[in-house]
């Protein structure tokens, strides 16, 4: 039994509309102005702190994509012969609410599961979350955010008690003397960053970059370290055994602030300049002269994204870092500390509120019995009938279709197929599942597996909140009506609750009454939202977490006093060098990463519909050395093949010496054959659960010249 | 009922050993005891010359003494076991106790090789006063104790640890005469141009040396006083250290019957000829081969681990290339597999800068990196270890070697402001016609005005286009 809801958000008042980008994690002020798809101009917020009015080609062509041809506009429904055909929202939701009854009944409650995003706003995230918990009692919900940010989120909570990506407002980086970014590009990835940078090497600051790629930032620096795949944890133990040999780290704050330097003292002993040299490739002096800029040229800020962090010894990895920035005394000052620069535009805020197998709303923990009680209680339901703690993002997938696996599965906001490790692998297992639907704007690779397509709004014509790189908590704010026919994430989750009989736990007047929600959720968790709201945020241009009452300011920089395990202190954490779930070897002599490109955003699902975007980077590239080229016999715009032990594509190459001649590159922000996930590993953390993106063996099996009578067709 | 496992010796091998065997939760098969000669937990023997200046032992000290206990490992110190029966399980220590084991591993390490020369020990067998040898925290201890400023010492080795010692005696302010039997200093690690450097940087620092020194006899009546070398010249030193390499501490095994050569015979499975006995690190010897660094140690220890606790019961250990990385007397030194050329095909690439004391050799075989000797600058290092290690073909211009990948090095081509994209000729081409600043360049190319992150990069054009003439447009 089905009935229309009341539209949620009032339509817009005026033609001018203060928002945010629709893409990453640091999440541009823009200015839209027009109120439809065809006149609407993008700027930048010149207002808003963060990326004072800069916006990157992403930004200032987001527009492209609300009134996108390709755009889907009525649900489809796969037919008796298979193929996907539009369909009324009465009936496309009432085919997902009954298949997930149906699959229940029979296979039992955790037999369906949710995909969640980090894409997804704040009060989808929680909202999701709640749906799962309450609604279908499913411990199988997680999201994409475990490809991207779990490990650094690991990492924090072990060693501060806490996960908030930067500490500290982004601006502290032009404060910083002394920057030392590990394993990230923010030139390509967060382009307004650069700003800051700008400002941190105006005011007579360095910067130094781990990268194996010469990347646009590496070639910024003043130091480029170019280590070895999978070797960022030896660094790490590396720089901290010179911090001590030269008497440079800070005993003071070590014995005043923290607990367990003595045992990883011990065991960075082993970490010697020779060794570690062999172990990562970079030069003894090197990595002394990154030393004594940390410790002697500061204040110093440490910065990490996903190079280390995507690696099945991710969390360790990051640890290796936090590690050294404790040593060196530099967290709770004014420019200086640990950091990591998250990746997806709520990829904070996406990570806080339940979308995880282990979480509940405001960081809390599904498996604490008083987090359950607390969040039990603001859900009016019983803390014993909320499920424990679920399978992981990977996992999750590869158990579809298996014997006591995943059944029937509701994916929103992420394009799976073409982003999870080991892709042929979990498009097969896709393929297996007595039910798939998906939410999204566009027919994605994921889409095209659904046998429910539900389209939705878009970042324009919604309302709510996302959290920044920052912890900052922001609004979205809507500027145009959406077009007919698309229903935003909050109004499919409550029509599908509606269905499966829980009316009265989503009725909400309007999406700040979801968020009015989250606050009472959150509050005296970590992730502490109860005193923002709405009016806040737009009063403040956004309101640092954790903020726990409506006089309490928000909290912009952490640390200054204390970290936030229960003593206070932050922790040291013991942590050796392990060999990456596969090394090269004489079968698969070449490391495989891989990562982004400036024009394009997670799996491309929007940004390869862009024109300016594609025809900029129409197709993957397989960045290698010329020295590598050679060797193969071939040169700049041939194809060759790489294989894994899971797959195989074929690129066409980019020779260029911004790559180690041992390792190959290709971004994956492609699907179908051109997909660099098909020969990724799905070796996971053991902590976080984070595949291992960064490093795969694999080998040249097929190379050819390019075919200069055929035109080049875009992925 | 867990099997008991004793390890003798508790060095370095000892130490990455229990690591190694804890991540694979030996401790739920086995009941470890660690039998140790000496009074503390293992340390790092590689920075050993941290307590030559007066540092502590605990600054080097891998594995406390607590640290045992908190792991549920029994600690054994001044334990020297003396005697072991494979047939009966059983060992004994030198305090007449006997202990059953079901595994034993011998960890015990190398001993200094003391050339033959008279008056090191006073009659009743100990070491005269002055002279020490450098190889444990005792020994450096010792060798302290004698050490006195302005003084005269004889360092006897011109190997690695000869010139370490050396350095640290000097550092210590005594007047040192190094003693080298060979003619080139490191003979094992360094060809012979590689050593006139090492001697020229040695000297550099006030330390004498004497290469192709043929060492007699101590000499002084309780305490050492001087060195006679052959020829009968005297040198006078107040402190005599004998650094003259080391060599496989195996006479354990040698008395309990247990197959040895150099070292202790294993096979790929760290195994011994006799079932249930293990060696590792450098008292083993694998395929005609013993180890003095400590990377081939820890491999072996990987290896052992997975065999004991079966968490890997294919590991096998398959040799490993031999590398040296070291800075000594404070210069850096490199050195892989040959170092001088040993087939006439061979090629040899050879880089010596006198004035800068850097001395780079490659020997090439087979397009392949067989070795490599690096003295003074060894920041290419890392990256021809990894090739030696990995086998890889080499690029065809063999200099490219020796190119620095950690300094940041100029953008090419292409574009460059992504949001706009403006690439560099229109860049250039805007600096030749007028633009000095990057409002300019703003103006005239909209470069620079989207997200900014290319505006180092464009001030780096500007800075470098602008310092070439303008071109005049006809």
């Amino acid at each position: 039994m089905s009935f229309a809801l009341p539209q949620l958000d009032a339509p817009p008042t005026t033609t001018s509309t203060r928002t945010h980008c629709p893409y990453c994690a640091f999440q541009c002020g823009t200015v839209l102005t027009g109120d439809n798809a065809l006149s609407l101009k993008i700027e930048g917020d010149a207002e808003f702190p963060v990326n004072a009015g800069r916006l990157c080609v992403k930004g200032w062509s987001a527009a492209e994509l609300l009134g996108h041809p390709d755009r889907l506009l009525k649900p489809l429904v796969r037919g008796a012969f298979g193929e996907l055909l539009p369909a009324s929202w009465p009936v496309a939701l009432d085919r997902i609410a009954d298949a997930f009854r149906r699959i229940q009944a029979e296979h039992g409650l955790d037999a369906v599961g949710l995909f969640g995003s980090g894409a997804l706003t704040n009060e989808k995230a929680y909202l999701l979350g709640k749906f799962a918990r309450v609604t279908l009692r499913t411990p199988h919900m997680d999201y994409n955010g475990r490809y991207c940010m779990s490990s650094a989120a690991g990492a924090g909570n072990k060693a501060f008690g806490i996960d908030r990506g930067l500490p500290f407002p982004v601006s502290d980086i032009a404060l910083s003397r002394t920057l030392f970014v590990v394993g990230s590009n923010p030139f390509d990835t967060l382009p307004p960053i650069a700003q800051w940078f700008e400002k941190q090497r105006t005011n007579g600051g360095r910067l130094i970059v781990a990268d194996p790629r010469r990347t646009p930032t590496a070639r910024s620096a003043d130091l480029h370290l170019q280590l070895t795949p999978g070797s960022d944890l030896a660094l790490a133990n590396g720089l901290l055994f010179i911090a001590i040999e030269e008497k440079l780290v800070d005993a003071e704050f070590i014995s005043s602030r923290t607990n367990g330097f003595d045992a990883v003292r011990r065991t960075v002993l082993q970490y010697y300049p020779a060794r570690v040299e062999q172990m990562t490739g970079v030069s003894e002096s090197a990595l002394r002269q990154t030393v004594r800029w940390l410790a002697e040229s500061g204040p110093s800020m440490i910065l990490t994204g996903r190079g280390p962090e995507q690696q099945s010894k991710g969390v360790d990895s990051v640890l290796g870092f936090i590690n050294l920035t404790l040593a060196l005394g530099l967290p709770g000052k004014p420019g200086a500390g640990f950091g990591t620069l998250t990746g997806q535009g709520n990829g904070q805020g996406g990570r806080e509120h339940g979308q995880k197998a282990d979480q509940l709303p405001g960081y809390r923990l599904i498996e604490v019995d008083a987090h359950r009680e607390h969040v039990a209680r603001v859900w009016g339901v019983d803390p014993a009938s909320l499920p424990r703690k679920g399978r992981s993002a990977y996992e999750l997938l590869d158990s579809c279709g298996q014997p006591n696996g995943i059944r029937g599965l509701l994916v929103m906001g992420s394009n799976v197929a073409v982003a999870s490790p080991h892709s042929g692998s979990v498009i097969e297992r896709l393929k297996s599942l007595d039910f798939l639907a998906v939410c999204d704007s566009f027919a994605n690779e994921t889409a095209e597996l659904a046998d429910v397509v539900l389209p939705v709004k878009q970042w324009a014509e919604e309302d709510g909140t996302m959290t920044n790189l920052e912890g900052r908590v922001i609004r979205r704010r809507k500027a145009m009506a959406s077009p007919p026919g698309v229903k935003s994430d909050l109004d499919i989750i409550r029509e599908l609750a509606n269905r499966l009989g829980h009316a009265e736990k989503f009725t909400f007047a309007s999406t700040e009454a979801v968020f009015d929600e989250l606050r009472l959720a959150t509050a005296g968790g970590t992730a502490d939202y109860a005193g923002i709201s709405y009016d806040r945020i737009d009063r403040e241009d956004g309101v640092f977490w954790p903020c726990p009452s409506e006089d309490h300011p928000g909290t912009p920089r952490l640390f200054g006093e204390r970290f936030h395990h229960a003593d206070g202190k932050a922790k040291f954490h013991v942590i050796e060098h392990r060999p990456a779930g596969e090394e090269p070897d004489a079968e698969f002599p070449l490391y495989f990463t891989t990562g982004r490109y400036q024009e394009h955003y997670n799996s491309g699902a929007q940004t390869r519909r862009v024109a300016k975007l594609s025809g900029a980077k129409p197709i993957p590239r397989l960045q290698l050395h010329p020295e590598l080229a050679t060797l193969l016999g071939i040169e700049n715009d041939w194809f060759v093949t790489v294989e894994s032990r899971r797959g195989r594509v074929e690129f066409k190459v980019e020779v260029s010496i911004g790559i180690r001649p041992d390792t190959l590159f290709a971004p994956f922000h492609w699907g179908g054959r051109h997909a660099a996930n098909l020969l990724t590993n799905p070796a996971l953390d053991p902590t976080s659960r984070m595949p291992e993106f960064k490093l795969a063996a694999v080998r040249v099996v097929a190379v050819r010249e390019p075919d200069f009578s055929a035109p080049e067709v875009s992925a | 009922m867990r099997k008991k496992l004793a390890i003798i010796g508790n060095g370095m091998a000892t130490g990455r050993l229990l690591d190694e065997l804890i991540r694979r939760d030996a401790l739920s098969q086995f009941e470890i005891t660690v039998f140790g000669e000496e009074a503390h937990g293992c340390y790092n023997r590689i920075l050993l010359n941290r307590v030559l200046l007066g540092g502590a032992v605990d600054d080097i000290t891998l594995k406390t003494a607590a640290w045992y206990a908190e792991n549920g490992i029994k600690l054994r110190t001044g334990a020297v076991v003396n005697r072991l029966s494979h047939a009966a399980h059983r060992l004994w220590t030198a305090d007449g106790q006997e202990h059953y084991f079901d595994t034993a591993v011998f960890a015990t390490g190398s001993i200094p090789r003391l050339p033959p020369i008279e008056g090191v020990k006073t009659p009743d067998g100990k070491w005269k006063d002055g002279v020490a040898v450098y190889r444990t925290a005792a020994d450096c201890e010792r060798m302290r104790s004698f050490a006195k400023s302005g003084r005269p010492a004889v360092v006897v080795g011109g190997g690695l640890l000869g010139l370490e010692a050396a350095k640290g005696l000097a550092d210590l302010g005594m007047s040192v005469t190094l003693l080298h039997l060979f003619d080139t200093l490191m003979n094992r690690q360094v060809d012979k141009i590689g050593a006139v450097m090492l001697r020229r940087a040695i000297e550099r620092l006030g330390i004498t040396v004497r290469t192709g020194a043929n060492t007699k006899a101590v000499l002084g009546a309780k305490r050492a006083e001087a060195v006679l070398l052959g020829g009968d010249e005297r040198v006078s030193a107040d402190l005599v250290v004998f650094a003259s390499g080391v060599k496989p501490r195996i006479d354990l095994a040698q008395q309990s019957d247990v197959p040895t050569n150099a070292g202790i015979l294993v096979d790929d499975r760290l195994q011994t000829v006799l079932p249930g006995l293990y060696a590792v690190g450098e008292c083993a010897e694998h395929n005609r081969q013993t180890y003095g660094t400590v990377q081939p140690v820890y491999e072996q220890c990987t290896v052992l681990a997975d065999v004991l606790t079966g968490a890997n019961p294919n590991a096998r250990y398959r040799g490993s290339k031999v590398y040296t990385r070291l800075k000594v007397v404070g210069i850096e030194v490199a050195s892989m597999g040959d170092i001088d050329a040993k087939d006439a095909d061979d090629e040899v690439v050879q880089v010596i800068e006198e004035k800068r004391g850097v001395y780079r050799k490659l020997i090439i075989r087979n397009d392949r990196l067989a070795g490599a000797v690096l003295v003074g600058d060894a920041s290419a290092a890392a990256g021809l270890a990894r090739r030696f290690e990995r086998g890889d073909s080499l690029p065809a211009n063999r200099l490219d070697l020796f190119a620095s990948t950690d300094r940041a090095a100029e953008p090419v081509g292409g574009a460059v402001c992504n949001c706009h994209q403006v690439n560099e000729p229109t860049i250039l081409s805007a600096v030749r016609s007028g633009c000095r600043t990057l409002q300019d360049l703003a103006a005239r190319t909209g470069a620079g005005t989207g997200c900014g992150g290319c505006r180092g990069q464009l001030a780096s054009l500007l800075l470098k286009a602008g310092k070439q003439p303008a071109t005049v447009s006809n």
